[in-house]
């Protein structure tokens, strides 16, 4: 014991006694907070766009477009601006941004009166639709020849703010004898379809109105009709009061596929920590010195608890990180947004984090032995990759299981592969809110234990053999190519 | 009192993919004694000690270190440097000798203390604090040593220590070894320095192609290898009649100021004084007489090339 305690309180140290360990263990919630405020960077770093509309039929279709982005946009940015006002305002001054804002209609006014009310000056371009602000312009040509050079940037448009580029152009045409309008969009931009979508969604709702007007209904019973929308309440029948299937209910769901991946991340993560340092301890040439001091099973318990430490080091700080940010944001959201407030409380299980560091204890043990079996065969990390490449694809399947069956959880598939011991850990994580029989969990669990216990047993033969050089990555070659063995010697 | 043998290997074997790197190997390393474990590479010297340590398993034969087999408690009294040697370079110099002496069963203050002592005495006490990596080759070498001996083990085995060394830590190595002995431990080393060995060793076992061909004293070592006798005369005169007698004669051209030489290999029992008393009484005018000393080079390259186990009067 002593001896395993001292090998692992050394692999331990190697590496939290580094500055390496600690910025990487800053780095993770570092990056999830760059990677959720993304979105927000992306969506405030959207450019203004211009375009223009030629309406070759005459009947004011173009007008419709641009009063259809315009309500559009205008809509999402109210949107925006009611939740800026829900996280940062009381309810009066929420009132008093909202109404500044629905004040003005048509201009931006509104909108930088609103956030001088709600005390965010200056970040008007937060709140504009996904895709960016479109303003509409004058088109300087009235075909597509002409407009070519604008669209391709060799021209640009004068307006009173300076020149500008045209970002498309949206032709509306009526061809003989057809029924309905026709909508040519042109861009250099093939990937941004905000604008072409709006165009299309305009048009489609302005022809629809125009067809129910014909048929004699006014403009209030079509808004009306348009309105219309059956009640749907969905349930389930497990529960024992009447509540409705909500986001809550999938929060454990998302919760396990999400820990599942964690998992996979983590076991895959640390047992290459394993890797490495065994391959410099090899290369330093220190296994021999160790190993007429402790037992080869003492040195590799060691190792895989002095790496196991370090990964709970990491667990523990970013759990309490996450419990700190979720109990925040619970208590928050609770008065602003019950639903995700709700969601965040489903979301935390404590049963499912429990058997999740138990899968983890388990799954990283028997991966850890593999790879520090096959580390020990290993003179460098480049031999190392070569073996290891069968072994991550193996380590693989079960992820790309994840992704294909989250939908299906429960389907035989899945079912089947949750008794490969090795990929255990990563599918019965994400199984376990849907609630498989307690014989499937303790069979796949008890599987899964013998698994490892074998695994051990045969990691620990190999690193002996490895360890001290009387076997290497060619003999794994040999084994498989089944040559005739090469000699051996002292 | 009888006292058990440091180490003690009966019918040791051990083959790897088919090729037998130890061949049905015995000898004991008697407490106190310094020994030397000689032999060319691939002889089967290093899986021997491993075997003797433990750290592999024998296909046949046993090995026991005190008496009883090299289980973990037997081995907090060993003190071994492998061939193949290395340190964490990321610890400091004490880091490192302070964990190896932990997990030789010292305590953490002891471990400490103990390190900075060995550290001074070996004059690396400015370089405690300092991480490996940043030692030069001999500092770290003498680090290495230290853990090895930290502990104050009552056998110590050395795996080629002198390889690597240069002559200024050789000297220094080869002063541990006696001052260790000089303390009552017992040592077994190999090594290919047979200068070394000769200076001190009591005791040598020799290997070769995975057998034992030598096991006993040097002095008994150095008797399988006969003496050379160098005569040199003033005349051309055939002598060769004189010396047949006393073993191999054969003539080795003139010295620099144009004596006539002829060597002697010595047959066994002869003293040089025999022939020397001969050359005097046949009146043979002498400009140089000159007894050669047998080398355990010589013995080992003699036992090594002859391949057959040889055993001298007495030994096993």
């Amino acid at each position: 014991m002593r001896a395993i305690y001292l090998i692992a309180r050394r692999e331990y140290l190697s590496y939290v006694a580094t500055w390496g360990f600690w910025l990487s263990l800053a780095s993770v919630p570092l990056f999830m907070l760059v990677g959720a405020a993304i979105p927000a960077l992306v969506q405030s770093a959207q450019p203004v766009r211009h375009y223009v509309i030629i309406d070759e039929t005459g009947t004011g279709l173009d007008g419709a477009i641009q009063r259809f982005i315009e309500r559009e946009g205008r809509e999402q940015t109210r949107a925006a601006l009611e939740a800026a006002a829900l996280v940062s305002a009381d309810a009066q001054t929420r009132e008093r941004a909202l109404a500044a804002f629905d004040a003005d209609p048509l201009g931006q006014e509104g909108l930088d009166e609103a956030l001088a009310i709600l005390g965010m000056s200056g970040n008007a371009e937060m709140f504009d639709a996904p895709g960016g602000r479109l303003i509409r312009l004058d088109a300087p040509a009235r075909t597509i020849d002409g407009l070519r050079p604008y669209l391709t940037g060799e021209r640009r448009v004068a307006t009173p703010e300076g020149s500008r580029s045209v970002f498309a152009a949206i032709f509306i045409s009526r061809e003989a004898g057809a029924e309905l309008p026709l909508i040519t969009y042109y861009s250099t931009n093939v990937t941004e379809q905000a604008l072409a979508g709006a165009a299309r969604r305009a048009l489609r709702e302005h022809v629809r109105e125009e067809a129910l007007a014909a048929r004699g209904l006014d403009p209030a019973e079509i808004r009306a009709l348009s309105s219309l929308e059956p009640e749907m309440r969905n349930l389930n029948p497990a529960t024992v009061d009447d509540s409705e299937v909500g986001a809550a209910d999938w929060a454990p769901f998302i919760v396990a596929v999400i820990l599942a991946i964690m998992l996979w991340t983590a076991i895959f993560s640390v047992a290459n920590m394993l890797l490495t340092s065994l391959i410099e301890e090899k290369g330093g040439k220190i296994i021999e010195l160790l190993l007429s001091t402790v037992r080869v099973r003492d040195l590799l318990v060691g190792k895989l608890l002095g790496v196991a430490a370090v990964s709970f080091t990491l667990f523990a700080v970013w759990g309490l990180i996450g419990t700190i940010v979720l109990m925040i944001a619970g208590t928050f959201l609770q008065g602003i947004d019950p639903e995700i407030a709700s969601f965040i409380a489903e979301a935390v299980q404590p049963g499912l984090f429990l058997a999740a560091l138990g899968y983890f204890v388990v799954g990283y043990l028997m991966y850890g032995a593999i790879f520090l079996a096959l580390g020990s065969l290993c003179e460098t990390l480049h031999d190392a990759q070569t073996l290891m490449s069968p072994l991550i694809l193996v380590l693989m399947l079960p992820l790309m299981i994840l992704v294909f069956a989250m939908r299906s959880i429960d389907s035989l598939a899945v079912q089947i592969v949750s008794w490969v011991p090795i990929w255990t850990p990563f599918i019965m994580i994400a199984r376990l809110p849907s609630e498989p029989p307690l014989w499937e969990i303790a069979g796949t669990t008890a599987v899964m234990l013998v698994t490892l216990i074998l695994v051990l047993w045969g990691a620990a033969s190999v690193f002996q053999q490895g360890a001290l050089g009387h076997a290497n990555a060619d003999s794994v070659k040999r084994v498989f190519s089944r040559r005739k063995p090469v000699q051996d010697q002292e | 009192m009888m006292t058990s043998p440091a180490l003690d290997v009966e019918g040791l074997a051990k083959t790897f993919s088919g090729f037998p790197a130890v061949r049905n190997v015995s000898f004991s390393v008697p407490a106190g004694s310094i020994t030397g474990f000689l032999g060319p590479n691939g002889a089967g010297k290093t899986t021997t000690l491993r075997m003797a340590l433990g750290i592999i398993r024998p296909d046949a034969g046993q090995a026991l270190l005190f008496g009883q087999p090299p289980t973990v408690r037997a081995l907090d009294r060993v003190g071994f440097l492998p061939e193949e040697r290395g340190v964490y370079r990321k610890m400091t110099a004490e880091q490192v000798i302070a964990l190896f002496a932990r997990l030789k069963g010292m305590t953490a203050g002891d471990a400490r203390n103990r390190a900075r002592e060995a550290l001074e005495r070996f004059g690396l006490g400015a370089s405690a604090g300092k991480k490996v990596k940043e030692l030069s080759k001999g500092m770290a070498q003498k680090v290495q040593i230290i853990a090895a001996i930290i502990h104050e083990p009552d056998f110590i085995i050395l795996d080629e220590p002198f390889s690597g060394l240069d002559p200024v830590n050789q000297a220094m190595l080869e002063e541990v070894i006696l001052e260790q002995a000089a303390a009552g431990r017992t040592i077994l080393f190999s090594t290919h320095v047979m200068a070394q060995a000769e200076r001190i060793c009591d005791r040598i076992v020799l290997m070769t192609r995975g057998q034992k061909v030598f096991d006993g004293k040097v002095d008994e070592a150095l008797a399988v290898v006969p003496r050379l006798v160098t005569i040199g005369v003033d005349s051309p005169d055939d002598i060769s009649a004189l010396l047949a007698r006393f073993g191999e004669v054969s003539q080795s051209g003139n010295d620099p100021d144009g004596a006539f030489l002829w060597q002697v290999a010595l047959n066994a029992g002869i003293d040089p004084q025999h022939v020397l008393r001969a050359c005097v009484e046949a009146g043979v005018r002498l400009t140089r007489f000159e007894p050669v000393r047998p080398h355990l080079h010589d013995a080992f390259v003699r036992l090594v090339s002859a391949g057959d186990p040889l055993q001298p009067a007495g030994g096993q």
